[in-house]
């Protein structure tokens, strides 16, 4: 069939997502891992992964399962794969954070869990990777966004490489000079591929997508968005490329690293140019809360971009990294996917349950499923909270971040309960509910 | 495997010349299963309704240097080469007897009022609609409900025309 159906587990992925997310900010709640603890101790890898996989990762892929498709405008190559992939990402992900336990000495080490952990995640991420791959392949010539897509999806992969040698270097599994080097050299590549490769380049990709579709903005190709996708695209594969084969090498990657930063910041910069012209082009002048706080989220990618400049500047870089780290998940990526995420289960929640009957009787339109002035007030505390503990971070105060962290699991579970308000139908006039009519949707799964 | 014939207009044009009888001559000289690579210093708007009157379909793109490559493609190879329209049928659509323009509607807008406007219809008769994208989330639903739909970017590659043809009537 042409065009795109409801992807049907991504509900699925959204749950667990927001689940990861909320644990995470919990554990920083209670002072576990970072900032209380160092930036690569066990601990705080624990935390790391949590955000990194368990949130961002499946909340993409969720995303994606849903709207590559859209995309490309050709249905998803297997709409079952989904389900076995999260299974084996959660299942994955849960002995992984089992590893980083063992590491710190906080649960007794048996049977290593890092080698099982990478063979489950290792297959999570393939067997994700090569639906949408799959799925793109078929959609040959790519439009922009989708190109996007494809880069992200490429350091998906090597994110997960990389880490799959760094469990097995971990539990001994592997040895000898080019994995152990990479295992012990190679985490900022690892970082960067997962952070601004997969995560960021991807919601850079479907954010030229679905702002304009949401905000009735111009969505055409320019030489300006070409330029974003090739500065980025040959950043990555600097940082990336260039960082793993220096390190193989015996050499260190920082000479790379140095020039995917200046590649990375043009590409930034032209993206940021793009985006206010999305903005200001718009012919729908008063915009929802998605695109509002989109933009709110857009601003901290900004943040990110100059924080960095300024701290290069002032040869603060290394110390301050976590500060940016954190910014850049939280001020940037939690904030572009909550307010996405809030659109999206509004939308692929009517088109579930009211499509059916689209036409043919008055049904609610979208912005009935939510209530957005309640919803703005949890975004503002989430974000507060986000500012408040990356001032903590660069000013050294992690009791006062554990403070500003509460803000941020108060601000999310809000949040959360305004999405799962919104799946439920709960905000719904009951006159307009006609559940008689339409199709009742389950919490997890679309049919 | 397509075959593709390359015409490259451009030093023509930077000539000042006038590439009309060149491309007509190669058009004419296509033998079936042959498409026609164009490259050209402008958007060639003319020729494409030109090219269009004859059947071809054509897929333009922007080079970076500002220059455009268009693809056309001839009516026997469409089947194969370009995105299937839900109409498989190649006979003569009667006239729209209703036309909406959705182009400056919120999403999911555009979509209702075209499956609002289908339902009011006979069937076999025709809905005409211009969309600022292609409707993805429409099409699976115009399956469902037995309506056929013809569609595809307009020459300006932003606006979208899909024609919708009602089919039994059938409850959702």
């Amino acid at each position: 069939m042409v065009g795109a159906t409801l992807s049907r587990w991504s509900m699925s992925y959204f749950a667990v997502a927001l689940a990861c997310l909320l644990a995470g900010e919990a554990l920083m709640v209670v002072g576990f891992g970072f900032p209380s603890a160092e930036l690569r101790a066990p601990d705080s890898l624990v935390l790391v992964h949590l955000i990194a996989i368990g949130w961002l990762s499946l909340l993409m892929f969720g995303a994606l399962f849903q709207f590559v498709p859209v995309l490309v405008a050709k249905p998803i190559y297997s709409n079952t794969l989904p389900l076995p992939t999260l299974a084996l990402l959660v299942v994955g992900l849960t002995i992984l954070v089992g590893g980083f336990l063992q590491l710190g000495g906080r649960i007794p080490a048996l049977h290593s869990c890092f080698s099982p952990a990478a063979v489950l995640l290792g297959c999570g991420f393939a067997l994700a990777l090569w639906n949408l791959g799959r799925t793109l392949w078929q959609a040959r010539p790519l439009p922009l966004a989708a190109r996007f897509v494809t880069v992200g999806l490429l350091c998906a992969a090597a994110t997960a490489t990389l880490g799959f040698v760094f469990a097995l270097v971990l539990d001994g599994s592997a040895s000898g000079p080019p994995l152990a080097d990479i295992a012990t050299y190679g985490i900022p590549v690892h970082a960067i591929a997962g952070l601004s490769g997969w995560l960021t380049f991807t919601a850079i990709g479907v954010s030229y997508r679905l702002l304009a579709m949401f905000m009735l903005a111009p969505e055409s190709e320019t030489p300006r968005s070409r330029a974003v996708l090739y500065y980025g695209t040959a950043a990555l594969a600097v940082a990336i490329v260039g960082g793993t084969v220096a390190i193989g090498m015996g050499g260190h990657p920082t000479a790379f690293l140095l020039v995917a930063g200046l590649l990375g910041t043009c590409a930034l910069s032209l993206y940021g140019a793009d985006i206010l012209h999305l903005y200001r082009a718009r012919k729908r002048r008063k915009i929802e809360l998605n695109a509002r706080m989109a933009a709110i989220a857009l601003a901290n990618l900004a943040g990110v971009a100059v924080l960095s400049v300024v701290l290069v500047a002032a040869s603060q870089f290394e110390d301050q990294i976590g500060a940016i780290v954190f910014l850049a998940a939280f001020g940037w990526l939690t904030g572009l996917g909550l307010a996405k995420l809030y659109k999206i289960v509004a939308f692929l929640t009517w088109l579930e349950c009211f499509g059916p009957v689209l036409g043919t009787t008055a049904t609610p339109r979208v912005q009935d499923l939510v209530v957005e002035p309640r919803a703005a007030k949890w975004f503002w505390i989430y974000f507060a909270g986000v500012w408040s503990a990356t001032a903590c971070l660069l000013l050294d105060a992690p009791e006062v971040f554990r403070a500003s962290a509460v803000l941020m699991l108060g601000g999310t579970t809000g949040i959360a309960v305004e999405i799962a308000r919104t799946r439920l139908l709960l905000d719904v006039r009951p006159e307009l509910r006609i559940l008689h009519l339409a199709r009742r949707p389950a919490l997890l799964a679309s049919q | 495997m397509t075959d593709f014939v390359e015409v490259d207009v451009r030093p023509t044009l930077r000539a000042g010349g006038e590439p009309f009888g060149e491309i007509m001559a190669a058009v004419n000289a296509l033998t079936p299963g042959q498409c026609l690579r164009l490259y050209a210093t402008f958007k060639p708007t003319p020729l494409l309704h030109v090219l269009g009157s004859k059947g071809f379909a054509h897929d333009a793109k922007e080079l970076d240097g500002g220059d455009w490559e268009v693809v056309f493609t001839p009516a026997d190879l469409r089947e194969t080469t370009t995105a299937p329209t839900g109409a498989t049928d190649d006979e003569q659509w009667p006239s729209p007897v209703r036309s909406l323009d959705n182009r400056d509607l919120d999403p999911p807008e555009p979509m209702v009022r075209i499956l609002a406007a289908v339902e009011t219809m006979q069937p076999g008769e025709v809905l005409s609609a211009l969309l600022c994208r292609e409707p993805v989330f429409l099409f699976p639903m115009l399956a469902k409900r037995g309506h056929v739909w013809r569609g595809a970017f307009e020459p300006d590659g932003i606006t979208y025309k899909v024609l919708v043809r009602a089919g039994r009537q059938e409850g959702p």
